[in-house]
């Protein structure tokens, strides 16, 4: 605690406070500042401009300065300060408003009334001009340029310091050494505004602080502000007398004179009560700033005695503690920009992995570097609509599931937090290993994450007394008074389900993380369109060549088939080998021309678009039964198992008849039972349905299952079953991915055959089909009728 | 009837023509032939130069078109006919190694007046061409070579 005056407070009356409002900063109401009083150990003069003429002054003037009290009001200055140097300060305050601050404004060797040397600091007010006189040091006065190469040489130690903390502590080593306090040290501000001891050399037997922790309320915010103006502040009694200002107003205005800024003024009794508590005697506080905001204290403690700082000492611990505050930003930044190039160096590494990776989700959840080599953390997840991958000490799928859609509705693009519980409750049956989470937002449409988990810490918290009461309320002459805690014995706090928290370079390293991630996606998205781009495109061209080609090879081998026949015909002293021959040539074109006609309705298949319309299955099957028998005197004994009801599909009607063809007609066909059945189903619980044409026959051995969909392959004899050139299953799979489905099957030798197939893309397959042409593909349930 | 007005083949196999000549003497087809080899020489057969000195050839009582020719598509023929404010009244059936039936249906919208499409077996084209000489010179009234 320290004491913090008010400006803005001007309340007057009787200390009214409640028991909720209760808070040190309650102390403002004492109204510090109107005190009219100041501390024993410099005097005060209140004058009138421009003649300096005194209207008031502290009640020590004649043991401080050789002249009463009394005798000094209505006097000029001169009086104290003689002609020369009241004609210096003349001089020097002409050159300065010293409205916001107590600059030292004189130095004297002595005074009219008494031969001690003085510093001299000035301020003026709304009403008047205010001198402060403070016995210099002589001792000190003599070695202040010494004092100043010493801080030098400190600073020098300093800079060369490998840590903050162990800067910290040469740091408050070193002010002890200037300032002689018994303990000397550095107090660390949290985000919450609490405060704890980083650093600390104290005089051997005194109780260590290092580490305690004091309540924001310890340190109102007012004298925060004030520590932002005020870099150095001392008293140096604690037990001081109050030497009250004679008269007690203003006498040209009635006013109590406004003591703000002067640095002898008599501190708050709630501050005072407060070190009593302590049991400090003295104490010199110094502002440590980083990157212009309060980061902490240098707090100076004397336990044994009061002590006075000199002049000299303070300036020479404010200098100190201003080059501290410079080169602790310094090391702050140097220690962040280490961190960053280290983050930097294994980001590329893993960004490199990303490239070179099946996918984005195996480099980041995959073998080292990953997600867990750019970011410090115990766990990770990768969240997307391929699914959910998990790496190191991570909360199960489900949770990580549950997470990301609570994210999701968060709606931000990214979550850093070191307690989850307190945001989201449920995470407490995550158990320990996410207390903190860092969560990055991939997508804007999906919830589509990156998240690290850290594990909870359970971390102690030691503070200076029990934090919940930092005042008691006593009472005394029947009125309520607020007191500082009596109790500063250690009093320790557990605190679990918090993690490490997350270093803000951390969460906009990750941040860029996303950012290059996003871009190789962006860049794979664009590969893999290019190239299904050219895929297609030389599909393209390979039908029409294979078309261009059949149909052109057709001609010159029906001018042969035609000529064989005219030689066979006109040739009459053909021998019967001869004519044989010509035979085998002409039955070789026709083979050939079957060829090609097979080869030219395949590419047909390829290159024409889909004519897409709502079909009923069940009326092509009874078409494609009466064709086949029609044409097919064995089809006519084999018995056509349909179960219907078959669905409505969307699908090009005359494809998928052809389709149905080749599959019955092969069912059919490779069929060496005497009774033959084939039968025809779907599941339509299913999605999308699934169809198969099932058959009793010859079976098909597992080793050829793929190969029976290559063109022109048979598993048979040329003339065995029937002929054929092999291309009916090639056509039934082409006619199947171009609807964008699939096609299967099952089968055992001598036993049957089941082909699966369906008509349309899988739910959410955003897989690349060579075969199907963009916007051809019917759309998922969008053939139910 | 007059039996003397041509029928203009346009063919630019040497090979498919000699077969498609024989087999049309075959199935008694005795009709003088004119043969073109591109979709340009048979616009030039069917639209005579109008200050050539020489007289105009009688237009064909039919045509009989490939579709696959080296110079330009069949196709292209129908199409340049079809342009002209006076087409010349004379049926053009395609004879084609193409069974498409894309290629089947685009020529019936150019307004082919019929198509065949060659079968590899020599019989079987016989066949055709007997079914069809039977149609087109002893069924339908051709027109008599007038322009």
């Amino acid at each position: 605690m320290t004491e913090s005056p008010s400006k803005a407070n001007t309340t007057t009356g009787a200390l009214n406070v409640s028991a909720e409002a209760v808070d040190l900063s309650n102390c403002d109401r004492e109204l510090v500042h109107l005190c009219g009083a100041i501390q024993p150990h410099a005097a005060l003069l209140v004058l009138q401009e421009p003649e300096l003429t005194i209207l008031q002054a502290s009640g020590n003037t004649q043991d401080m300065l050789g002249v009463a009290t009394e005798a000094l009001l209505g006097q000029s200055v001169e009086t104290v300060l003689g002609r020369d140097p009241t004609a210096a300060l003349r001089e020097r305050i002409r050159r300065d408003d010293l409205n916001d601050a107590l600059p030292h404004v004189l130095s004297v060797p002595r005074l009219c009334g008494k031969e001690t040397a003085f510093h001299v600091f000035g301020h003026r007010t709304a009403d008047a001009l205010l001198l402060e006189f403070e016995p210099a040091a002589p001792a000190d006065l003599a070695r202040s340029a010494e004092i100043h190469s010493d801080v030098r040489a400190v600073l020098n130690r300093l800079q060369k310091a490998p840590s903050l903390q162990s800067f910290l502590s040469l740091a408050v080593d070193e002010i002890r050494a200037l300032t002689g306090f018994d303990r000397v040290m550095a107090y660390r501000f949290s985000a919450d505004g609490s405060g704890q001891v980083v650093a600390e050399s104290l005089e051997p037997g005194l109780d260590p602080y290092l580490g305690l922790h004091y309540p924001a309320s310890d340190i109102p915010e007012p004298a925060r502000r004030l520590f932002l103006l005020n870099w150095v502040r001392h008293l140096p009694d604690v037990d001081y007398v109050p030497v009250p200002l004679v008269p007690e107003s203003n006498p040209q205005t009635g006013s109590p004179t406004d003591l703000s800024y002067v640095s002898s003024r008599s501190v708050s009794v709630m501050y005072t009560g407060y070190l009593r508590n302590m049991g400090v005697q003295s104490t010199l506080v110094m502002t440590l700033l980083s990157a212009g905001k309060l980061w902490g204290l240098i707090s100076c403690m004397h336990h044994r005695s009061p002590k006075a700082v000199s002049y000299e000492i303070r300036l020479a611990s404010e200098f100190f503690a201003h080059m501290v505050s410079l080169l602790l930003s310094e090391k702050e930044t140097i220690d962040h920009q280490a961190y960053r190039a280290r983050l930097n160096g294994v980001t590329e590494a893993l960004l490199a992995a990303i490239r070179k990776a099946a996918t984005v989700q195996d480099a980041l959840a995959g073998t080292e570097p990953n997600m867990l080599s750019v970011i410090d953390a115990a766990g990770a997840a990768v969240v997307t609509e391929e699914g959910v991958r998990l790496l190191g000490q991570t909360p199960p799928e489900a949770s990580v599931r549950a997470l990301a859609e609570w994210l999701a509705q968060r709606g931000e693009s990214r979550y850093a937090t070191h307690a989850l519980t307190d945001d989201f409750p449920e995470a407490a049956a995550f158990g320990p290993c996410c207390a903190g989470l860092l969560a990055i937002r991939l997508s804007h449409v999906a919830a589509e994450y990156l998240m690290w988990f850290r594990p909870a810490t359970v971390e102690e918290v030691n503070w200076a007394g029990d934090p919940r009461k930092p005042v008691e309320i006593s009472e005394t002459d029947g009125e309520l008074r607020l007191q500082p805690r009596t109790s500063f014995a250690l009093w320790k706090q557990t605190v679990s389900g918090r993690a490490r928290p997350w270093l803000t370079c951390e969460v906009d390293h990750a941040s860029q993380l996303r950012s290059a991630i996003v871009e190789v996606i962006g860049e794979r998205a664009r590969t893999l369109a290019r190239i299904n781009e050219e895929l297609e495109k030389s599909n393209l061209e390979l039908d029409s060549f294979a078309y261009a080609a059949s149909h052109d090879l057709k001609e010159p081998l029906r001018g042969i088939s035609n000529f064989a026949r005219f030689l066979q015909d006109s040739e009459p002293g053909l021998t019967e080998e001869g004519r044989q021959r010509i035979e085998t040539i002409v039955r070789l074109t026709k083979r050939m021309h079957d060829l090609l006609e097979s080869l030219l309705h395949y590419s047909r298949v390829g290159r024409s678009e889909l004519d897409l319309q709502a079909t009923a299955i069940d009326e092509l099957i009874v078409q494609v039964v009466a064709m086949l028998r029609s044409g097919n005197r064995s089809a006519l004994d084999v018995d056509v198992r349909v179960r219907s009801p078959l669905p409505t599909v969307l699908c090009d009607r005359i494809r998928v008849t052809e389709l149905l063809h080749n599959l019955i007609g092969n069912a059919i066909k490779y069929n060496d039972k005497s009774a033959k059945w084939v039968e025809i189903g779907c599941d339509q619980a299913l999605h999308p349905p699934v169809f198969f044409v099932r058959d009793n026959g010859i079976g098909i051995p597992e080793q050829h299952w793929q190969r029976i969909f290559e063109l022109f392959r048979r598993l048979h004899g040329r003339d065995a079953y029937g002929g054929g050139t092999g291309v009916g299953l090639t056509i039934a799979k082409k006619v199947v991915t171009r609807h964008g489905g699939q096609i299967w099957l099952e089968s055992r030798p001598g036993e049957g055959t089941t082909i699966y197939f369906t008509l349309e893309a899988p739910v959410d397959d955003e897989a690349v089909d060579p075969g199907a042409q963009p916007g051809e593909r019917s759309a998922p349930g969008g053939g139910k009728a | 009837m007059r039996r003397n007005v041509p029928l203009l083949i346009v063919e630019d196999s040497d090979e498919d023509f000699e077969v498609t000549c024989w087999a049309l003497r075959k199935v008694g087809v005795e009709r003088p032939i004119i043969r073109c080899t591109s979709t340009e020489g048979a616009l030039g057969y069917l639209l005579p130069p109008e200050k050539s000195p020489d007289p105009a050839p009688p237009l064909p009582c039919l045509v009989l078109l490939d579709l696959n020719l080296p110079t330009g598509d069949g196709r292209q023929l129908l199409e340049d006919l079809n342009r002209l404010p006076r087409r010349p009244p004379v049926p053009l059936v395609i004879l084609s190694t193409s069974s498409n039936p894309r290629d089947v249906v685009a020529c019936y919208r150019l307004g082919a007046s019929g198509y065949l499409s060659k079968p590899l077996d020599l019989d079987d084209f016989v066949e055709k061409l007997r079914v069809f000489a039977a149609y087109w010179f002893m069924a339908v009234t051709l027109p008599e070579g007038e322009r």
